[in-house]
């Protein structure tokens, strides 16, 4: 049924595509994780008025579908950095933002609101009498966090935080929209050349089973050798 | 060596702590007793600021601290020769049991590695977990768990040890265990406040028992005027009550 040859071919263009898929994709899960966690945090200590503003997020940011967000941000992004930037005095050509950019940062806005509700879940698990113990022995605030608190939620969360790392490959390949390349536009470019398109995405699936493989085991391994500390 | 005075707190509208007034001196091996919801805990938590009382004084020693102006010096000096065994043990999860020995050592104290695990290795033989010393707290019963958290609150040398109801969370058979380890403690002649609902083990261990009713110190002397000659009724009914349970 398949061409060998334009199989091989054709893997060779789309697994090109591979690295800078990935490369987005950790950008985004570093950046999702960072913002999220700092969510998380703002509602575990019930800071006021920030708290309503991450609710407000939350539910805008899990609302509304991604390609929209994306679209937005491709239109309204450099010009509102482009404002901000030369209202701070900073010469720069924000309408040169390269558009890989602009998608790394649109999905980071909509992950981030999982990511959060990861965390504050990871969080709440957290048994709060450690804190009592921590303190009574004298150590501080950031002491607990480096000893106790962060390594125990780092643990909880890690199998969510895995699922959302294909969430976010996944989400990329709404890139396409507005014309980056990564793994899945990759193969509609090539089948368009060719005219092969069920090759090229049956490629793409592939690809995308072995990175969902990996990034599995490597959770997985990471959990264990967490694991066996608690 | 502790002295404290005119304690107030409260939770919303409940009022849980009416001006309590306790001091303690060096060497006393003082029990806690009381009806549940007494604030028994809420007051050992005052010492270490765990709990923030809206107004009171304490004195440990030379610190002093009234606390409507509580000092975060004065707080952790208080903290850093107080030490707290919990209801719930309290434990750190993601740390062995030697780690949690050592942990506050490393961390707080600034020892060395070396040190701290030679200190750790001392009180673990003396609560008699030797031989989990490298066991995580999941792998633990919740004997040895209070074990673990009476030996990470003996390390780091207190001056007063605070037992919160340590064998109230524990299966009958495993309070045993614990009871042997606090008595060696006290009679170790370290500065001791005990809540508990054990009045044997009370009556055995403790130079003065005091007993908190409704927020305050209702009575407070010797274990034979305490449990002998009860000077109220309140005191003379709880006494009653403990003793059907046992
Ligand atoms: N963190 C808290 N928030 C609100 N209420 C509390 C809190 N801790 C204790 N209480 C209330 O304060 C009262 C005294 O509690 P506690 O000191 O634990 O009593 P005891 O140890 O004597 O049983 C109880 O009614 C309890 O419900
Ligand atoms: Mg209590």
């Amino acid at each position: 049924m398949f061409d060998t040859d334009i199989l091989l071919q054709d893997s060779r263009e789309i697994l090109g595509a591979v690295p800078v898929t990935l490369a987005m994709a950790f950008t985004t899960f570093v950046l999702s994780t960072i913002v999220g966690s700092l969510f998380a945090l703002v509602e575990y200590r019930r800071i006021p008025v920030l708290r309503e503003l991450v609710f407000a997020y939350k539910v805008v940011f899990k609302g509304v579908p991604m390609v929209i967000v994306i679209f937005l941000a491709y239109f309204g992004l450099p010009p509102a950095l482009q404002f901000l930037l030369s209202s701070a005095g900073i010469n720069f050509n924000a309408h040169e933002t390269p558009n890989w950019v602009i998608l790394v940062l649109a999905v980071t806005g909509c992950v981030a609101a999982f990511q959060a509700e990861i965390i504050k879940g990871a969080l709440n698990a957290f048994d709060i009498g450690q804190s009592d113990a921590a303190y009574s022995l004298g150590y501080t605030s950031g002491q607990l966090f480096r000893r106790v608190l962060f390594p125990q939620v780092a643990l909880t969360a890690i199998p969510d935080l895995t699922t959302s790392m294909m969430v976010i490959m996944k989400a990329l390949s709404l890139g396409f929209a507005i014309e980056v390349v990564d793994i899945f536009a990759q193969s509609q470019l090539t089948a368009a050349l060719n005219f092969y398109y069920l090759e090229a995405f049956v490629i793409a699936v592939v690809i995308y089973m072995v990175i969902a493989y990996i990034v599995t085991q490597i959770a997985d391994r990471l959990e264990q050798a967490l694991r066996v500390r608690t | 060596m502790l002295e404290l005075k005119d304690i107030r707190l409260s939770y919303g509208s409940t009022q849980v702590l009416n001006g309590v007034n306790l001091s303690v001196k060096r060497g006393d091996v003082a029990s806690i007793i009381g009806p549940s919801g007494t604030g028994k805990t809420t007051l050992l938590k005052c010492i270490n600021y765990l709990a923030k009382p809206s107004s009171g004084t304490i004195a440990f020693d030379q610190i002093q601290m009234d606390y409507q102006h509580a000092d975060k010096t004065a707080i952790q000096a208080i903290r850093l020769r107080t030490a707290m065994v919990f209801q719930q043990f309290n434990v750190f999860k993601n740390m062995t049991v030697i780690q949690n020995v050592m942990d506050p050592l490393v961390v707080v104290q600034r020892k060395s590695r070396e040190e701290a695990r030679e200190i750790a290795l001392r009180e673990l033989e003396r609560v008699g977990l030797s031989s989990k010393q490298d066991s995580y707290p999941s792998q633990l019963s919740g004997g040895q768990l209070q074990r673990t958290g009476i030996a990470r609150a003996l390390a780091v040398r207190p001056d007063v040890m605070l037992f919160d109801e340590p064998t109230s969370s524990l299966d009958p058979e495993l309070v045993g265990e614990v009871l042997k380890v606090i008595k060696d403690v006290t009679s170790s002649g370290i500065t001791s406040l005990l809540v508990t609902h054990e009045m044997q083990f009370a009556k055995s261990i403790s130079n003065r028992i005091i007993f908190m009713d409704r927020g305050v110190v209702a009575a407070d002397g010797s274990p034979t005027e305490i449990f002998d000659s009860p000077s109220s009724l309140r005191l003379a009914q709880f006494l009653n009550s403990e003793h059907s349970l046992q």
